[in-house]
């Protein structure tokens, strides 16, 4: 499950956006799932995040996040219509409950934990879309400017992760070839080889630690500017997928100014749509969130497009 | 400085709040609460900007880190029995409240880099972080402090992780915030903070001895100076 779930270099259009681009292009869908709460709205988000899903190639892995997803969405399910008395339609009354005194359950109630669950399936989708479009370097790239040190620390522990779950087997052999059998013994023998184990682990690691810090100090960590490797280019996609978040952005902040984008779960359910406003501020919203996905398909289909972007 | 800014900031975002729907372009609370861990999160890692730093420092929370990450792996498969919030507190008790709060949230978000990002991420890194520092506070305050009163944080830790990380749940998919709804999702999260708890102890009884050891001996290490 863990490789699935992590980045992979592709060579798509989506991953080739500016990083800048691209987060924030998913910092507007995130904003967005958690700011509207009209169930038109947030169904309409999730399908153009599985669009976009869907142009980086990444269904197979959408599917993991999915079952993850699915127990939460259960308990968000579960959880409103238990405890909410807020909704005026009751379509079931529970028995007589000492101290509890009766449940009830109502429509609206449901309802409302179904919108919210769709909610939550935005918000995992787009952390799905940020694992399969952007680099952890790049992203740690953008970071480094505002904070160095702290980025510093990320990408060595990233760095150190794979290197660390190899270091573990490899000290596993090592015991083995001197006679310590790891599935033998009691829990009290066993206890006390994984121990060792973990203590060899941490040992060795704080080690390399000295060695990691020698080198950076022998490179001039943190004496005069820093020098960078790797550039980020700009490009016209860029600036129509940045064009395109901030169009989204000001739409969906005018439009919850304006009453539109919000919905009336208690004590009544409210209308969908709400006038033609409603519809106008939706279209706009998805429309101008579909940009990179629109401009991902003209990369692969559109020869001229793609000379221009 | 920058302090009060963060305060003053994080104040108005809860009050915001209060009036529902109404402030702050009409966000609701699943909003609110992101974005004052955000801002929580963003104060604490300027802290760590801003502080003196040695190479040896950064390295070896990067190794603690990377390691507590680790650590969330192999024992994936009992439900929340993991080294992980052990060896982050460990690593505050020994290095203290800034390099504690670096390990943990270090290892929240490289451990997610593979086993999947999600909006889980900055409350995962904010719970840790704040477990690290606590622990070096713990030791601030009582420096003699013995296995017995290590466990007990220890088990502690258990349950204000799995509350913390409540709050962010709670607050954006549950309606109407009440003490109902708010029981029950803590409820709900009630065994699941039981095995972390115990697990934590568990780790600690086990290997804590041996770990805080090591950690000593390599706090020493950083003491020595490197002469230009």
């Amino acid at each position: 499950m863990a490789v699935k779930l992590f980045y992979e270099e592709k060579g798509l259009f989506l991953q080739n956006l500016h990083p800048l681009a691209a987060m924030v292009f998913l910092g507007t869908l995130l904003v967005l799932a958690l700011a509207f709460t009209n169930p038109l709205y947030l169904a309409g988000i999730l399908f153009v995040i599985v669009l976009t899903v869907w142009g980086a190639d990444g269904l197979a892995v959408w599917e993991n996040y999915l079952k993850i997803g699915l127990a939460m969405m259960l308990l968000v399910m579960m959880i409103n219509p238990l405890v909410v008395h807020a909704g005026k339609t009751i379509i079931w009354h529970g028995p007589d409950i000492p101290f509890l005194g009766r449940p009830t359950i109502s429509l609206e109630a449901i309802y409302y934990g179904i919108a919210m669950s769709v909610r939550l399936l935005d918000i995992i989708s787009v952390f799905c879309l940020y694992n399969l479009i952007i680099h952890p370097d790049k992203a740690l790239n953008l970071l480094s400017r505002l904070a160095q040190k702290s980025a510093l620390v990320i990408s060595l522990a990233t760095r150190l992760f794979p290197a660390m779950a190899r270091n573990i087997e490899h000290i596993k052999d090592v015991q083995r070839m001197r006679g310590v059998d790891f599935n033998r013994g009691t829990l009290k023998t066993k206890l006390r080889k994984y121990s060792s184990l973990f203590n060899i682990l941490l040992l060795s690691s704080l080690e390399d630690a000295l060695g990691i810090a020698e080198s950076m100090q022998a490179r001039a960590f943190g004496s005069g500017p820093r020098s960078c490797y790797s550039q980020n280019f700009w490009r016209p996609r860029d600036a129509l997928c940045l064009a395109g978040s901030a169009l989204a952005l000001l739409a969906g902040v005018w439009g919850l100014t304006h009453g539109h984008g919000g919905y009336t779960f208690y004590p009544q359910l409210g209308y969908l749509i709400d006038g033609p406003g409603t519809v106008a501020v939706l279209l706009t919203v998805l429309l101008s969130l579909s940009i990179p996905v629109a401009l991902n398909w003209g990369w692969r289909h559109c020869l001229f497009l793609k000379s221009k972007i | 400085m920058p302090f009060p800014v963060f305060l003053l900031l994080i104040i108005v975002l809860l009050l915001s709040g209060i009036k529902q729907n109404n402030l702050l372009a009409k966000q609701g609370w699943g909003l609110l609460s992101a974005e004052i861990m955000v801002a929580g999160l963003a104060f604490l890692y300027w802290g760590f900007e801003q502080g003196k730093t040695s190479s040896r420092e950064i390295a070896f929370i990067a190794v603690l880190g990377a390691l507590a990450a680790v650590g969330r792996i192999p024992f994936a498969m009992l439900p929340n029995v993991q080294p992980a919030t052990f060896i982050i507190i460990v690593s505050g008790f020994v290095f203290g409240p800034r390099a504690g709060f670096m390990v943990g949230s270090t290892a929240a978000l490289v451990s997610n880099f593979f086993l999947g990002q999600g909006p889980w991420t900055p409350w995962q890194m904010f719970a840790w972080g704040i477990a690290g520092a606590s622990a070096g506070v713990l030791k601030i305050i009582f420096p003699n402090i013995g296995t017995a009163g290590m466990s007990v944080f220890h088990f502690i830790w258990g349950y204000l992780f799995g509350w913390i990380m409540n709050i962010w749940f709670w607050t954006a998919f549950i309606y109407p915030l009440n003490w109902q709804s708010f029981l029950a999702t803590y409820a709900a999260s009630f065994w699941f903070d039981t095995f972390h708890a115990v697990g934590n102890v568990a780790f600690y009884l086990i290997f804590g001895a041996g770990f805080v050891k090591i950690l000593k001996r390599f706090r020493k290490k950083l003491e020595i100076s490197i002469l230009d």
